[in-house]
């Protein structure tokens, strides 16, 4: 792995970056990952486009809105693509009584959807927005779910009739030619709750609306009301359902950054394998439901995707108790050693790798090889790098698009550094590139597993830790914030921790990577056709779990 | 060696209903009693070609994928799960018939006896062998051809009364595809026509009987698969698209369009529309059979020739299945474009040369 | 072409190798892991009712009702609303509480799911295999000598 990183952008110091944003900033905040400006309501867009041109911020990682007492605030993670250790984040402070602050969706576009999430569960109107709607709850709801005087007891019927009427623009219009057509909820291609309104040109797709938050389920209020030390950690294996194990460690990088805790090395490396491991599983399952899309029916490939997810899966739960829901990380370390006896575990891990590279062959001859399949992805779904970084695209569907960006080489994290494995990339930008990156990063992945095990099984016996020393009750500081990401499977998992003194989180906010990829699926698909709209898609892997959260 | 279908000594084919008629003395009793021994004819052919699609549908469909995908499927009702047959039948037939709304009433009503019926006219003309054959008109390959294109009705009729975005697009897909596809389906059947120099499906078999060339005393057929491959290809691709099936099952396409034409249809309906696919897959079966592979024709005495008709069109149809395994399904659009740009150019070109063969051989 | 033949024969080799790697279920049972974590299983002997196991839960599966002179009534347990996330048995100072292999349960009603002590005492073992004894559950979270308050009484 390459630790050289390219710095095409200018060296942005904090004090040069003191200077670019200048007295536009009131005062400064240390977030504990970044500096922080703090920046009146109606001069968000200047600082942020400055932010952006002058210093190369071109990622908006994150928009977080919480409460406190005396005020509402909306915080802006900003990042780097090409180097996302570099981070900013401005915080736009709005009072409580009129809680208004500048959009910045002419500056990124995933702040649309971002301030569309914030609007929706704290209540921050955005000027300017050209789309002011909420986008979890239904839009009949009453208050904003996270606003400290929400009323959280009072239950809140929608009733059908109050919903809009799916059928409404059903009628015959004289003036156009087009056609309204739900695609979902319930839909063989949606792989859960998703809506899509879409608008049909004969079979040309005119206009694309993901319309999303069927399965909301209060993820982020769960964690604020769980304890740091245990309760949350159950939690974020239910975000991306899937590839559940790197979604653990999303969680415990940011505790544990919050709380300054250390994790033993042999703890790092059974992370690093599992979380590999879990991944493998997430992108078998995502090559089989987008061939699933494609070949449109439960046919071999899905099979054959699902009994090799199956093999890893089985080695999970060896490793950790449980097929998907795997609770395996604890802050400071893991909950157990590899099984006794471990040549056995060993070799069954072997085994499974071993057996790789003839199913990847099998997966060539059945997809990628398939001629049929490749007028069938090939340039379609087109996805250009710069709308992709605009829309804060990562993992597979970034990488798809020749984005290099990968947090755990980029950010690193883990046991990562230490082992020899590549970032893939394509330059294709259609869904034929983001099934090629996929099939290779489950090689990628397999090659870290090798790594780890061969280090677990050669590891000193004395010196198997895999918890370090971490006090019952964690209460970090009151103030103190952080926000730390991940490479999940689907892409670059955030989370935003602050800490209000007592043991749960004051505000826990959860940047989805298929919340933003999903939000490119009108530039993917509007001018193609139904099926092309269908297989962009599965290529894309949402899963709504973590759309929603 | 005569033709698999024993000839009278008027050289006329000796068709079922006249033999129904000799063997239980309906034939005395002029018109009404061949009507009747018509009836009893097209019941016993009409029953073989259902019970064949009832042990599809419910079974073979399952254990056929089950086997490509590693899996062991239906096993737990009679032997090797056989009885699931009428354990679905009973399933599918007791449930709701729901009915839209906006149905436009009687198209929706007849879409699926449409498509039902449609594959069962097919088979009254096509020679299966052990003298089994209904009728046997010189146009034989016209009144096939004619008949298994009147599914494409019932499709947009399904599609279009079902009052179903969903549906409707299914309907206008299957049309889109019946009309691209049934025209190089038509041209290939010729080119058979042109060698055989008739359109009576008997008198098409019996010239298949012929050697073609002797290996090793083993005499090849003359099947048109072994005289013209090319044909041969081509009509298997075209009939794949003709009955919907992967890599051209896109009026149905369950990932894009939920299910088409068949979206709104339950319990009986279904149970009908779901028939009539499988007969036009076996119909089509059929046609290949008699175009292509000799008819009822194989080794042994002419009796087995409904063994050998049997053997062939499920060949047929575990070629759909493997079909169905292995390749995706093309996008409408490109459907289309290989429809009229690739599949008719090469049926004229198959046509033509197969015309100035004959015409030289000649 | 080539590649379509070359998919087409890859699932034919499928078909014709004959192995499935789907099994018969209630004949041949999947082996579980020792660490596989099913329902719970009580042992009223050992509990001492410190109410440890409450307290953790993530989502209030666990509900203990005592007496006001902290003896035992009841101990309930909603298997509908557990997520299985094992800490109650990591919690537990005595091993009063643990999850056995089993999975296998039904319930006609949410309320169904809701087992109180004797029917979490009368849960069987999977396969007979006793967790307590096939692993050795993790209490280095738990007994760490940090300086953090012990809580959870």
């Amino acid at each position: 792995m390459s630790t050289e990183l390219e710095r095409t952008v200018p060296v942005t110091e904090e004090a040069e970056l003191e200077r670019l944003v200048g007295d536009r900033a009131l005062s400064t905040d240390d977030h504990k990952n970044a500096p922080a400006f703090v920046v009146r309501p109606d001069a968000v867009q200047d600082v942020l486009f400055d932010l952006r041109d002058e210093a190369g911020f071109d990622h908006l990682s994150c928009v977080t809105a919480q409460q406190y007492e005396d005020r509402y605030e909306t915080i802006y993670h900003l990042k780097k693509y090409d180097d996302p250790t570099q981070e900013v984040s401005v915080v736009v402070p709005t009072s409580t009584d009129e809680p208004v602050s500048q959009t910045a969706e002419p500056v990124y576009r995933s702040a649309d959807w971002g301030e569309r999430e914030a609007f929706d569960l704290v209540g921050i109107d955005y000027e300017g927005h050209p789309d002011p709607r909420r986008i979890l709850l239904p839009e009949t709801w009453q208050g904003h779910p996270l606003d400290l005087s929400y009323d959280q007891d009072k239950p809140q019927l929608v009733t059908l009739a109050e919903h809009a009427n799916p059928l409404q623009e059903d009628h015959r219009d004289a003036e156009t030619d087009t056609m309204f057509l739900n695609i979902g909820p319930h839909h063989p291609a949606t792989h859960g709750v998703l809506h899509v309104k879409t608008v049909l040109d004969g079979e040309t797709v005119a206009d694309v609306e993901p319309d999303i938050g069927y399965l909301h389920r209060c993820e982020e209020q769960m964690c604020e009301q769980g304890t740091y030390r245990h309760q949350i950690m159950p939690y974020p294996d239910r975000w991306d359902y899937t590839a559940n194990m790197p979604n653990e460690w999303a969680y415990a990088r940011a505790a544990e950054d919050l709380a300054d805790l250390e994790v033993p090395d042999y703890a790092q490396v059974l992370r690093t394998m599992g979380c590999e491991l879990s991944r493998m599983a997430g992108h078998f399952l995502a090559l089989g439901t987008f061939a699933l899309d494609v070949f449109g029916d439960f046919t071999a490939i899905f099979q054959y995707a699902f009994r090799d997810r199956e093999l890893a899966q089985d080695i999970l739960e060896d490793l950790t108790g449980q097929r998907m829901m795997y609770n395996y990380f604890r802050l400071g370390g893991v909950a157990w050693d590899v099984p006794e006896p471990r040549e056995e575990f060993f070799e069954k891990t072997r085994d499974f790798l071993d057996g790789l590279p003839t199913k990847v062959e099998e997966y060539d001859d059945l997809l990628t090889g398939n001629e049929v399949f490749q007028i069938r992805c090939v340039d379609t779904g087109i996805l250009e790098p710069e709308i992709a970084k605009q829309y804060g695209c990562t993992g597979p569907v970034a990488r798809g698009s020749g984005i290099d960006y990968d947090l755990r080489r980029d950010d690193p994290y883990g046991y990562y550094p230490e082992l020899e494995w590549d970032v893939v990339t394509e330059d294709g930008k259609d869904n034929y590139s983001r099934v090629l990156v996929r099939m290779q990063e489950v090689e990628q992945s397999a090659k870290i597993v090798e790594q780890c095990i061969d280090l677990l099984e050669e590891w000193p016996e004395d010196d198997r830790e895999i918890q370090s020393n971490v006090p019952r009750t964690l209460k970090p500081d009151p103030g103190t914030e952080t926000y730390k990401a991940v490479e999940n499977a689907k892409g670059e998992l955030g989370i935003y921790i602050r800490a209000d003194g007592t043991d749960t989180p004051g505000r826990f906010k959860i940047r989805s990577p298929c919340f933003h990829n999903l939000s490119t699926l009108a530039e993917m698909s509007q001018g193609e056709y139904v099926p092309d709209l269908v297989a962009s898609l599965g290529s894309l892997d949402v899963i709504l779990g973590e759309v929603d959260r | 060696m005569t033709g698999p279908v024993p000839l009278q000594s008027d050289g006329e084919t000796y068709l079922l209903p006249e033999r129904i008629a000799d063997l239980t003395g309906l034939g005395e009793f002029g018109i009404a009693g061949e009507s009747i021994a018509a009836l009893l004819g097209a019941a016993l052919v009409g029953t073989l070609m259902l019970t064949m699609t009832a042990v599809a549908g419910p079974w073979a469909k399952r254990k056929i994928t089950a086997a490509f995908t590693d899996r062991i499927a239906v096993n737990r009702i009679g032997p090797f799960g056989l009885f699931i047959i009428v354990a679905d039948a009973v399933r599918l037939i007791s449930k709701e018939l729901i009915v839209p709304e906006n149905a436009d009433r009687p198209a929706y009503d007849l879409a699926p006896i449409v498509v039902a019926g449609s594959a069962m006219l097919g088979f009254a003309v096509i020679p299966m062998g052990s003298g089994i054959q209904l009728a046997d008109p010189e146009v034989g390959v016209v009144y096939l051809f004619a008949v298994s294109g009147i599914a494409s009705i019932g499709l947009v009729m399904a599609g279009y009364a079902s009052a179903n975005k969903y549906s409707l697009m299914g309907g206008l897909r299957a049309v889109a595809q019946n009309v691209a596809y049934e025209i190089p389906l038509v041209v290939t059947g010729m080119s058979v026509v042109i060698f055989a120099g008739t359109l009576q499906l008997s008198e098409i078999v019996a010239v298949q009987a012929e050697p073609l060339i002797e290996l090793g005393g083993v005499a090849l057929p003359s099947w048109y698969a072994f005289v013209n491959p090319f044909a041969f290809g081509l009509f298997i691709a075209a009939n794949l698209a003709e009955v919907g099936r992967n890599p051209f099952d896109t009026p149905e396409a369950p990932t894009e369009i939920v299910a088409g034409y068949q979206t709104e249809y339950s319990s009986v309906y279904f149970v009908l529309i779901y028939l009539g696919e499988f007969l036009h897959i076996f119909l089509g079966g059929a046609i290949i059979a008699t175009l292509f592979l000799g008819g009822p024709a194989g080794p042994g005495p002419a009796a087995l020739g409904i063994v050998w008709y049997i053997v062939k069109i499920w060949a047929v149809f575990l070629l759909t299945q493997w079909f169905r395994s292995a390749l995706p399904r093309v996008r409408i659009d490109q459907l289309i474009e290989i429809g009229w740009k690739g599949m008719l150019v090469l049926s004229f070109a198959n046509l033509v040369l197969t015309a100035i063969l004959v015409g030289a051989i000649a | 072409m080539i590649g379509l033949l070359k998919s087409m024969a890859t699932t034919m080799k499928h078909a014709l190798d004959g192995n499935t790697f789907t099994v018969e279920y209630p004949e041949t049972t999947p082996d579980v892991s020792p660490r596989f974590r099913g329902v719970h299983k009580f042992s009223q002997e050992r509990c001492i009712w410190c109410r440890q196991c409450e307290n953790v839960c993530p989502n209030d599966t666990i509900q203990i009702v005592t007496d006001d002179q902290r003896n035992g009534e009841q101990y309930n347990l909603h298997i509908g609303q557990c997520i299985y996330c094992r800490l109650c048995e990591e919690v537990c100072p005595v091993d009063a509480i643990i999850l056995t292999q089993n999975f296998e349960f039904t319930g006609d009603t949410k309320d169904d799911l809701v087992y109180n002590k004797e029917q979490l005492k009368a849960v069987p073992w999977y396969k007979d295999i006793d967790p307590l004894e096939s692993r050795e559950p993790d209490r280095g979270s738990w007994i760490g000598e940090g300086e953090g308050a012990v809580d959870y009484q």
